[in-house]
């Protein structure tokens, strides 16, 4: 009976062997999603930060760091992290830090170029006034550009984030014990199942990625919605004064 | 037809936007045939959603498409672009397996050969059948949607153009909406055959011996492992550098052509 062979085996997809042993499966998805997910925004944040500041060799160097992640797939850098952190840090590196680490150097890269985006699409003309209202660069990036730039970006963080939930399964390369490999693992010992088990797993991704997608977006067109309204607001009193003048 | 053609605006800027605005910005990289394969099948996502799910009421000759296939494209990248290709490629391999029948299943793991004069074409293992597979279903969702942002990147007033030109639906698309599109969709097209190189990679999971799978092969042979894992991911990126190239190539081309005309 396929339907309670699943369901026998669905609080284990979910928590592993948790109550019982480490945390495992979707549970542990989730956490490696959320880590990675707040890492990666911390270093997308500072790398693009430091595309729009920098000039010259510094930028071209910053370039080719970013191309680097970018251009070689998480797979590889989940397999230069694992044997690498391990090598440079003289400790043994658990496979869960590793991936997250990976996971956010890549998350991060792609960021980058987000947050380096929103901050042209704000346009010169709002730094320039900030900077003639003699606020120091840095006051102008953090207090005029950078709350402006981070509303035309957070699409691309919700997709990054998105992608980075489907990217978690990949810790399955490197034994972390999370959905995809507990997925593989009661396929292997369930035999004639894995129709049915890889679908309820897809299904558990499918979820997990389309709430994380639609909360977002709704409350980005919210967010979206009430500084549309904020904005109307100030001008009311401005328009009087003009007309006295 | 001339005069449409001419009217063929020059996408300019907004090459340069939709990549950047282009939210996951992905740029990677897989093996040759998923992305030829892809080429064949992206333009029925893009087709058929681009009716509906883009909601241009004010575009004539679009957006009657019937709301069932525009449902079925909708779910379709949905399910796949929302669930990990690593689970969808366990899911072909082992999966399929045990839903075709016999017959099928000993047909594809037979040897077949397939010749063209000098050429000799060998039957490609299961594994490898099943990674083509997936990676093209997953692909196509994303290729799709790339499509469907170049079709509504193309300005209404083409679409007026066309029909005041007494251009029916299909000839519009075919000689002035679909060339402004593919111009537009042509750098996030790009990054998504990048893409497809990189999760390539991912077929390692079902032992397909690609470039990381070998990669890992040769580090745990010969314990070299800066050798083994440096390698691999020189040759990724020299892959992504080439796409990159070929797509400045076609923008100069493409750019060069539009002035011509």
């Amino acid at each position: 009976m396929p339907l309670s062979v699943l369901l026998d085996n669905l609080p284990y997809l979910l928590l592993g062997p948790f109550p019982h042993g480490p945390l495992g499966g979707a549970a542990l998805t989730v956490v490696l999603a959320l880590s990675s997910a707040i890492l990666s925004a911390f270093l997308g944040l500072i790398g693009g930060i430091a595309l729009a500041l920098t000039r010259g060799w510094a930028h071209v160097v910053l370039l080719a760091t970013i191309g680097f992640f970018r251009a070689i797939p998480v797979l590889m850098l989940i397999f230069w992290t694992f044997f690498l952190l391990p090598m440079l840090l003289h400790i043994n590196v658990p496979g869960l830090a590793t991936v997250v680490c990976a996971l956010a150097l890549i998350g991060g890269a792609y960021l980058s170029h987000a947050v380096h985006a929103g901050v042209i699409a704000v346009g010169t003309g709002q730094s320039q006034a900030a900077l003639s209202l003699g606020l120091t660069r840095g006051q102008a990036l953090r207090y005029v550009v950078l709350p402006q730039a981070v509303r035309i970006m957070a699409p691309s963080f919700v997709n990054q984030w998105v992608s980075l939930v489907k990217d978690t399964s990949l810790a399955y390369i490197v034994g972390v014990p999370e959905l995809s490999f507990l997925a593989n693992q009661v396929n292997s010992r369930l035999m004639v199942y894995p129709v049915q088990i890889f679908l309820l797993v897809a299904l558990i991704y499918l979820i997990l990625c389309t709430a994380l997608d639609w909360c977002a977006m709704r409350l980005l067109s919210r967010h979206a919605y009430r500084s549309t309204t904020d904005k109307t607001r100030p001008d009311l009193p401005i328009a009087p004064a003009i007309e006295t003048i | 037809m001339s005069t449409a053609r001419a009217s063929l605006v020059a996408p300019g800027p907004r090459f340069f936007l939709l990549f950047l605005s282009d939210g996951s910005g992905e740029r990677l990289a897989c093996t040759q045939i998923p992305a030829v394969v892809v080429a064949r099948f992206r333009y029925h996502p893009g087709a058929r959603s681009h009716g509906c799910a883009v909601g241009d009421r004010a575009r004539p000759g679009v957006g009657d498409d019937a709301p069932c296939a525009l449902v079925l494209a909708a779910s379709y990248v949905l399910v796949f672009r929302n669930s990990p290709l690593l689970v969808q490629l366990l899911f072909w391999y082992f999966g399929v397996a045990t839903l075709l029948p016999e017959t099928a299943m000993t047909w594809l793991n037979a040897a077949h050969t397939l010749s063209i004069g000098p050429v000799t074409l060998g039957w490609p293992s299961f594994e490898f059948v099943a990674g083509w597979f997936g990676l093209t279903c997953y692909s196509t969702a994303f290729i799709g949607e790339e499509f469907r942002a170049g079709l509504r990147g193309v300005p209404g007033g083409q679409y007026h153009a066309a029909a005041a030109l007494g251009l029916g639906p299909f000839t519009a698309m075919r000689y002035v909406i679909l060339p402004q599109a593919l111009r537009i969709a042509l750098p996030p097209l790009f990054g998504q055959y990048m893409n497809i190189v990189k999760n390539s990679s991912l077929t390692m999971a079902i032992g397909l011996a690609e470039l990381s799978y070998a990669s890992r092969q040769v580090d745990t042979e010969t314990f070299k492992t800066f050798q083994a894992f440096g390698a691999a991911t020189v040759l990724y990126i020299a892959t992504i550098a080439l796409i990159e190239v070929a797509l400045a190539v076609f923008q100069h081309r493409g750019a060069r052509m539009s002035h011509r005309s």
